[in-house]
């Protein structure tokens, strides 16, 4: 690692995964609405998301995985929300807040590793204190408080697990695997990583 | 609404936003949906993106209400007795539950659908004080969406022509994408920075966006609006 500081390829770089992983969270966003059409009838539509949950983290903790530097999880969280608002989210403006909410959970985890650790244990804690920040702020803004406090325990419980395989297995294979296409050399993920071939149009 | 002030209506529209957060009110929450749609409407969004838009929110709304209805916690909730319009404390937790997501989302529509993206990232700039290599580098990412886009729709073309489906989100669709992103990206970024677009150094504007009085009007208007609630209700 170079330096600490931004570069403007970082922060394009963060500002393109902001805007795949927007894309990501509006389509399986649609996904979690139709289970929870499924679910709904019996009360249970918000377990559909609950299992999916996980997804909205996968910014964070890609883009710190891959960058490597202090902020950069709070801030592509940010800029995925704030680019998930603007393509129409159904979540209204505290889209924004929640990106906040969530980049700082994930930030708080790789701060305390003082940015050293990047490996499935550090990605999988990083989503899962995304999971215990944002369930905080449900808890008033979504009026969760006003739900049964055992319907509340299962649901956090699955957005641990949920969160420990989108951000942490999902996002790890993700990085891994684009370290190997060799286009991200020029990031800390690039640096030591093992490029066989580089990438061309006709692979894959 | 389209030519105001990209910050500060952001500003007011967040502000209503948390200001309902706060507040236990199905018929206020049903209010600020209808003026959103009527704001939009007016403001020449057309009708059937609309509905479009809607329909995943009318479905979680839907899912929203049976899990208000049916989980319901029967101690602390906030609600005095006046304010039982329908007698069952269910239905009218279902229906606050629904609400909320409701107005959330005319809201965030209203502000998504009316703002231009450019406008927007130039008036936090100059509203907000953005630092300016997050002006460029936002302004850049949003640049390279149109190719990626298209990057996308030709890797499915791949696809269908060679007989396989796949999934909308499926890895083989995101991982040429997401390669050839970050490859633009970086070439972008060099070019960028040997044009003298690092963000370092002291720039001046064309055309820097300013605050109107139509600006400071809307602000004042969304203001009297919590404040006549807060006041009634």
């Amino acid at each position: 690692m170079k330096t600490k500081a931004w570069e403007l390829k970082d922060i394009i770089m963060m500002a393109i995964l902001g805007v795949v992983f927007s894309a990501v969270y509006l389509a399986v966003f649609d996904g979690g609405v139709l289970l929870s059409t499924l679910l709904a009838p019996a009360g249970l539509g918000n377990f559909s998301f609950e299992i999916i949950y996980g997804v909205w983290f996968m910014a964070a903790t890609l883009a710190a995985y891959i960058i490597r530097k202090p902020g950069v999880a709070l801030l592509t969280e940010v800029l995925a929300s704030a680019i998930e608002l603007l393509m129409g989210n159904s979540g209204g403006l505290t889209v924004v807040l929640t990106g906040v909410i969530q980049g700082a959970g994930a930030e708080l985890v790789f701060a305390l590793f003082r940015y050293k650790k990047w490996d499935l244990v550090s990605m999988s804690l990083a989503g899962m204190m995304s999971a215990v920040f944002i369930f905080v702020y449900e808890l008033f803004y979504l009026n969760y408080i006003a739900l049964a406090p055992a319907l509340l325990i299962a649901q956090l419980a699955v957005r641990f697990i949920s969160a420990i395989v989108f951000s942490g297995v999902i996002c790890k294979l993700a990085g891994d695997g684009l370290a190997k296409t060799g286009v991200v050399k020029s990031y800390a993920i690039g640096a030591k990583a093992e490029v066989g071939k580089v990438y061309d149009e006709e692979d894959d | 609404m389209c030519s105001i002030n990209p910050a500060i209506k952001f500003i007011s529209l967040l502000a209503v936003t948390f200001f309902l957060a706060y507040r236990f009110d199905p018929v206020l929450n049903f209010a600020v949906f209808l003026i959103s749609v009527a704001a939009m409407l007016l403001s020449g969004v057309r009708l059937k993106k609309l509905c479009l838009y809607m329909i995943p929110v009318l479905i979680v709304a839907v899912g929203m209400f049976f899990t208000g209805y049916r989980f319901s916690a029967d101690h602390s909730m906030p609600v005095t007795t006046a304010d039982f319009l329908i007698s069952d404390s269910r239905w009218w937790n279902g229906l606050a539950q629904a609400g909320r997501v409701l107005a959330y989302a005319g809201l965030g529509y209203l502000f998504a659908l009316t703002t231009d993206r450019i406008f927007l990232i130039r008036s936090f700039k100059d509203q907000f004080h953005l630092p300016q290599i997050f002006v460029y580098g936002l302004l850049a990412a949003w640049g390279i969406v149109p190719h990626m886009m298209q990057e996308y729709k030709r890797t499915k073309a791949a696809f269908r022509a060679r007989g396989l489906s796949v999934v909308p989100v499926s890895p083989a669709l995101l991982k040429p994408l997401l390669v050839k992103s970050v490859r633009w990206s970086e070439e972008l970024a060099i070019a960028m920075e040997s044009k003298g677009f690092s963000g370092h150094e002291k720039r001046t504007d064309y055309a820097p966006v300013h605050i109107q009085i139509k600006d400071i009007l809307f602000l004042i208007v969304c203001a009297a609006f919590l404040f006549a609630v807060a006041l009634l209700r």
